[in-house]
């Protein structure tokens, strides 16, 4: 920890995963850089370039020549939003993080703010986009329900986990490795992280170019994402309790009915032949029980084993 | 590690000659009387790149001769390395092996089974230096076994559909490539053969340029087994691809297709037999039914423990790759 204060910080860093968006930029950049050298802060301003394909990464090098807070980190190929932003945390250097879109949707005034409310002790603020200036059926139907269902299985209450403008607190963010599709799920890593959340209301304006890139096609990708991080987030200390409980659940039912199988044959003298179909559900049910335990006593091993840092998190 | 270890000290003592410009890893096993045209026409074909150049031989525990020619070799030649393995572990290992030892800034690895002809080997490296990472040797014209060649073909088609590489003979065993590429791709060490794979993955500009082969006499896959491996390193390239973070998402997927199968036979099963239309103890089907779901439910458990093990490790893992940082 000692090392870590010896090198160079910053009070904020903004990250900002950008892909195919040359209409943007500049006026993304353009926008921060105006808001932020107002602030008495100091700051950087990070833009990762995910592959794009159009000339952004040209614009991108000339904002960077002209601008000695921007710092570029360029992917060799395209690897989705999670992996952009997880380059943009690993590289900050800000005791704040934020994050928000490159397609200038989120307003870049409204970092000010989130750091304001930073600094009354949150550990992430997200950003609600209450006047969403984007089509109903589409996006914001889907959106509304999406949200609904991330924050009753995460238990995370926030109106808007999927608006992108959020700040961080650097212990909080450089502790969640974010791979896959986890990006939609911040604030639930965050919360298994100990953070204390809020969320605040930000302005959100109607995309003025270019296309939305992340469409909501992968529903049932995000279902078993979630159920996934439903079995973390309650079970991540220990997922014997989770297994073992479905378990033995399995076990007393298939129990239950051998007894019967045995009451008939040995009390009333009747095995009438579906004893068959009861026979199968006992195999069926114990197996199932029986393997649920084995699996929850490896998942424990996995997770006790695991190289993954302690599970609390205390403060400064 | 599966390879020969190689001490700290061990691995200094052999690092110790000067940097190159290029290491051509030769992996080599059982090659007899050829090892020595082989090695001359390798030789004559570095000389003739005007440039500094160092040739090691991985010798994977050749049951022949070949490691006492490649010893006389290495002692002549100042330019030839030798590494011997203790017993076979295989190409990738010797890869591994011969990488860790190398100074090259641009690497060749060849294996001689495949039988390339090294005189080509310059057209390669021209591709290289044409703005791409890493070019795949194309066996063209092949001389090997029609076997060996079907099954090729259809384990490149697939891995081109899979992958979306557009490749002929993608695991030919040719590669010739950057230090940095190689040394980047590292956290998969044993996955030799699918490096064109990973590479293209990591967002690295893959290539493929042709190569002759040599004729001779070639080892026909004589198993069953090896038949087998084919169709499970299709399965390796799809879970390296697709599913590496998201054990879940197939398995799952996978899982819920079983589960609903054998629900849904129970049910129907469930009201034959209540609505009277028979008796259902003796059918079959019933029996496919539990075995359908017990398959489903394992493989999501499976799925979520794989997830598990993913979730504790991810921090060692890096789902992007950088090209540049500009500070």
């Amino acid at each position: 920890m000692i090392k870590m204060q010896r090198e160079e910080r910053l009070d904020v860093s903004i990250v900002i995963p950008i892909y195919n968006e040359e209409e943007n930029v500049e006026l993304l950049h353009g926008r921060i850089d105006s808001t932020m050298s107002q602030q008495d802060k100091s700051y950087e301003i990070i833009l990762v370039d995910d592959g794009s394909t159009d000339r952004t990464f040209e614009l991108l090098k000339k904002i960077h020549d002209v601008n000695q807070h921007v710092k570029i980190i360029k992917f060799r190929g395209n690897f989705g939003q999670s992996a952009a932003m997880a380059a943009g945390f690993d590289a900050a250097i800000g005791d704040i993080v934020v994050a928000m879109d490159g397609d200038l949707q989120n307003d870049p005034e409204d970092i000010p703010r989130l750091l304001d409310k930073m600094a009354e002790g949150y550990d992430v603020v997200s950003g609600w986009r209450k006047n969403r200036k984007d089509k109903l059926i589409l996006r914001k139907l889907p959106s509304r329900l999406a949200n609904k269902i991330i924050c009753s299985v995460t238990r995370v209450k926030l109106h808007d986990t999927g608006c992108s403008l959020k700040a961080f607190r650097s212990e909080i963010i450089k502790r969640i490795n974010l791979y896959g599709e986890l990006h939609r799920f911040i604030p639930a890593l965050a919360k298994i992280e100990g953070a204390r959340i809020t969320e605040m209301v930000v302005k959100h304006h109607a995309r003025q170019f270019g296309e939305s890139k992340y469409n909501i096609t992968r529903t049932f990708r995000v279902i078993v994402d979630l159920t996934a991080m439903n079995l973390f987030m309650k079970n991540l200390k220990s997922p014997l309790r989770f297994f073992g409980k479905v378990g033995t659940f399995f076990i007393l039912i298939g129990s239950v009915v051998a007894a019967w199988i045995l009451m008939r044959i040995y009390c009333f003298d009747n095995p009438l032949t579906d004893v068959n179909i009861l026979l199968i559900t006992v195999f069926l049910f114990i197996v199932t029980g029986v393997q649920l335990f084995i699996w929850g006593l490896l998942a424990d091993l996995i997770v006790k084993t695991g190289k993954r840092k302690s599970i609390y998190l205390t403060e400064n | 590690m599966a390879q020969e270890k190689i001490s700290e000290a061990e691995n200094r003592k052999m690092q110790q000659h000067d940097n190159v410009d290029i290491s051509a890893i030769v992996a080599i096993q059982n090659m007899g009387e050829k090892v020595e045209e082989y090695y001359s026409t390798l030789k004559s074909a570095l000389e003739g790149l005007g440039t500094t150049y160092e040739i090691i031989y991985v010798d994977d525990a050749s049951e022949d001769n070949t490691y006492e020619i490649l010893e006389k070799i290495a002692t002549k030649d100042s330019a030839t390395h030798l590494i011997r393995m203790r017993s076979p572990f295989g190409e990738s290992s010797s890869f591994e092996a011969g990488f860790k030892m190398s100074t090259g800034e641009r690497v060749i690895f060849y294996t001689t089974r495949v039988r390339p002809d090294s005189s080509r080997l310059p057209a390669l490296l021209e591709k290289l230096s044409e703005g791409n990472d890493l070019v795949v040797g194309w066996r063209f014209p092949r001389k090997d076994a029609v076997i060996n060649r079907i099954i090729s073909k259809v384990f490149n088609f697939m891995t081109n559909k899979l992958t979306g590489i557009k490749l002929h003979d993608i695991n030919s065993g040719i590669i010739v490539t950057r230090r940095d590429v190689l040394q980047n791709l590292q956290i998969y060490g044993g996955l030799g053969q699918f490096i064109p794979v990973l590479a293209n993955k990591q967002g690295y500009k893959v290539a493929e340029e042709k190569i002759a082969q040599l004729g001779g006499f070639f080892r026909k896959s004589r198993f069953m087994g090896e038949y087998l491996q084919r169709v499970l390193d299709i399965l390796t390239v799809l879970f390296l691809t697709k599913y590496s973070k998201k054990p879940i998402h197939f398995l799952g997927f996978l899982g819920g297709v079983f589960a609903v199968a054998g629900a849904v036979i129970e049910l129907y099963l469930f009201f034959y037999r209540i609505f009277g239309f028979g008796a259902i103890a003796g059918r079959p089907l019933l029996l496919l039914g539990a075995l359908l779901l017990v398959i489903g439910i394992q493989m999501i458990a499976m799925g979520l423990i794989g997830e598990m093990i993913i979730f504790t490790h991810a921090g060692d893992i890096k789902e992007y790759n950088i090209e540049k940082v500009y500070h």
